[in-house]
């Protein structure tokens, strides 16, 4: 039982670790109208 | 409208450059920041995006009708507009390579001044890929 926890925990780990790595970085825009 | 974006979720910093028409935003690393809203948000203050550029960092990821897209966050992923470099990333679809690419999230498009239109999804037409690992 507590092994298949402990596979389970680790392949949560494998697919949330490199999303929690990913992210929006830089926006930039150019704009009209800006007085 | 640097405090409007201020604002918006997701941000940290606003940079104005009232010379060249430059905004630079700058995302917190919650990964709240929505790039449309932003887009919203500029109109409603009162002035035209004419363009949109992100750099982001995630995985290629392929959806059941054969697009690409490049997923940023658990529940923020982006189409890729097919080009030449988004082609050759298609190897790596579904797989945990991450990579860092600059791209084009939106232009305005030619005419008058148009309210952005939210509902459609958001394209990343991707212009350079600076990592890949």
């Amino acid at each position: 039982m507590n092994a298949k926890r402990v596979t389970i925990s680790l392949l949560l780990l494998c697919v949330l670790v490199p999303l929690s790595q990913a992210q929006i970085k830089h926006i930039e825009m150019r704009v009209e109208g800006m007085t | 409208m640097k405090q409007h974006l201020g604002r918006q979720s997701g941000v940290q910093n606003v940079e104005v450059s009232l010379i060249d028409g430059k905004v630079e935003v700058t995302p917190k690393e919650d990964g709240q920041i929505d790039p449309a809203q932003l887009l919203k948000a500029t109109y409603d203050s009162g002035v035209t995006a004419a363009e949109m550029d992100m750099t982001a960092r995630g995985k290629i990821t392929k959806d059941a009708s054969g697009n690409l897209g490049l997923q940023v966050a658990p529940n923020r992923s982006f189409v890729l507009a097919p080009n030449d470099l988004s082609k050759g990333l298609g190897s790596l679809a579904g797989t945990q390579t991450m990579v860092t690419v600059r791209g084009q999230l939106y232009k305005k498009p030619e005419g008058k001044r148009q309210k952005v239109d939210t509902s459609v999804p958001l394209k990343l037409s991707i212009f350079e890929l600076e990592k890949r690992e």
